[in-house]
């Protein structure tokens, strides 16, 4: 089975079946869109909450505003009905906690925005590991819609 | 009687070091205090005749530690070891009180050299 | 906007920063033999700088600074788990090869040192204050490490990366540097320096 890497601000598809991978889920935030009966799943790696004038050319999976919508359009251009769509996320930690203890970490941040406009969007979130002071890394397998999310000294969960 | 000494820095590492060079020159580490709210409280406690402090802790820095630590006492002795020799920190550590500044890192005769100057 | 007298200025800074980090390093490690490769500084897209590192799965220790004064920002040193073992081992004579609690500190402050060291060497060049936080250690896998700190610096686009290289004891210890200023401060520290354009 193909497996395709996604790295940061990059959205990833597969229909029917493949592996989606994302390594590196920091303060990041890994989402996964699934449409479970026309087998289409997006992946993409959320960097942080809010788009920005001085970055206008980035790709829109940079950011959570322009990342879930853009998310959501690749997996309807592979066959996916909206309102079929479920999603699940992971990463939003902060490696760094005693940094700016005083203010919402990115991550946290990364976590409210993704959730957010998911909400906005009507796309039920039916799986989490996020938070934490440790990095992730996100496999999806398209065929099944399993997502596992593994950390360093940690067992491997399923989401 | 051996002099006694308080010993302030953020990092184990440190303190850890300090402690064996200092104490292998003849002097009683009688306190180790992890951020400038420990070293006051410790020196209030302890009343040592030295203190060793770091600048960059949490919690409370070092140049505000030694403010506190000359307002309890005025004739109080605290060589400052920090990784932050820029002028203007030397300065204002000065200016609060401190008798000495050491950048890290030093060797450990610089250390002990710097004790006995203002100990005696 | 990166353009080569931009980086050219940047790698005369790291030239300068790492030659003062590298003796302070030296002088934690007395009596060790020590030499420095001449580091060399690479501009990346933000997205290649952890890849450019080994591999975002490898372990590594990311010691992170925010820096304020003059000059705000942040500073970064990086460095396989392999090469922080080899300089725990030679600072506290433990050879576990555990990164246990003593190791964590002990990197700390060497993180602390090597990165002050450098802005020291800076703010005596250009009369600013840049004064650095009390460190974040973290121990994890590079991709998650670099990500976090380069969301942490808000770099957006591209990052220089200065690679350096020393050798302790027979040992061969990479690391790498990354020295962030916010982009208004990083023009005042060209301008200190006489440097116009950047």
């Amino acid at each position: 089975m193909t497996e395709v890497f996604v790295n940061m601000g990059q959205i990833s598809a597969f229909k029917t079946q493949g592996i989606l991978t994302t390594v590196g889920l920091g303060s990041c935030v890994g989402v996964t869109l699934y449409d479970d009966l026309a087998k289409v799943g997006v992946m993409g790696h959320i960097f942080l909450p809010r788009s920005r004038e001085r970055d206008a050319g980035a790709p829109p999976g940079k950011y959570a505003d322009t990342g879930i919508p853009a998310m959501i359009d690749e997996a309807v251009r592979l066959g996916a009905q909206r309102s079929r769509l479920k999603a699940k996320m992971a990463g939003g930690a902060n490696l760094f906690p005693n940094l700016n203890a005083n203010s919402t970490s990115i991550g946290t941040q990364n976590i409210e925005a993704v959730t957010e406009h998911l909400k906005k969007h009507g796309i039920a979130i039916i799986g989490k590991d996020v938070a934490g002071d440790y990095g992730r890394k996100m496999r999806f397998f398209v065929d099944t819609g399993v997502v596992t999310v593994t950390a360093i000294g940690k067992e491997a969960v399923k989401i | 009687m051996a002099k006694t000494v308080l010993i302030t820095d953020d990092t184990a590492f440190m303190r850890m070091t300090l402690k064996n060079v200092i104490e292998k020159n003849g002097y009683n580490v009688v306190g180790e205090a992890g951020d400038g709210e420990e070293a006051v409280a410790l020196y209030r406690e302890l009343k040592p005749d030295m203190v060793t402090m770091d600048i960059t802790m949490p919690k409370m820095d070092g140049i505000t530690a030694i403010k506190e630590i000359m307002k309890i006492d005025p004739g109080a002795k605290i060589i400052v070891c920090s990784a932050m020799g820029q002028k203007p920190m030397v300065i204002e550590a000065l200016s609060a009180g401190a008798k000495d500044f050491l950048v890290k890192p030093f060797d450990a005769e610089r250390v002990v050299e710097s004790l006995r100057k203002i100990s005696s | 906007m990166m353009n080569d007298a931009k980086l050219d200025f940047l790698k005369e800074l790291a030239n300068i920063g790492t030659g003062h980090a590298t003796t302070a390093l030296s002088q934690m490690l007395s009596g060790r033999l020590f030499q420095l490769v001449v580091p060399d500084a690479q501009m990346l897209p933000f997205d290649q700088a952890a890849d450019y590192v080994g591999g975002l799965e490898q372990v590594i220790v990311g010691i992170f600074v925010v820096v304020s004064g003059d000059v705000r920002g942040h500073m970064a040193f990086l460095l396989p788990v392999d090469s922080a073992l080899v300089l725990v081992r030679l600072l506290t004579e433990d050879d576990s090869g555990e990164i246990n609690e003593l190791a964590r500190s002990a990197l700390q402050e060497l993180g602390n040192i090597m990165i002050t060291s450098y802005l020291n060497a800076l703010a005596k060049m250009t009369t600013l204050l840049m004064a650095p936080s009390v460190p974040g250690v973290a121990v994890d896998m590079a991709g998650a490490v670099w990500q976090s700190i380069l969301a942490g610096a808000e770099v957006t686009d591209e990052v220089t990366v200065i690679r350096t290289e020393f050798f302790a004891d027979g040992e061969a210890i990479e690391g790498h540097i990354l020295f962030l200023p916010d982009d208004d401060d990083f023009k005042q520290i060209a301008r200190m320096l006489g440097l116009e354009e950047v």
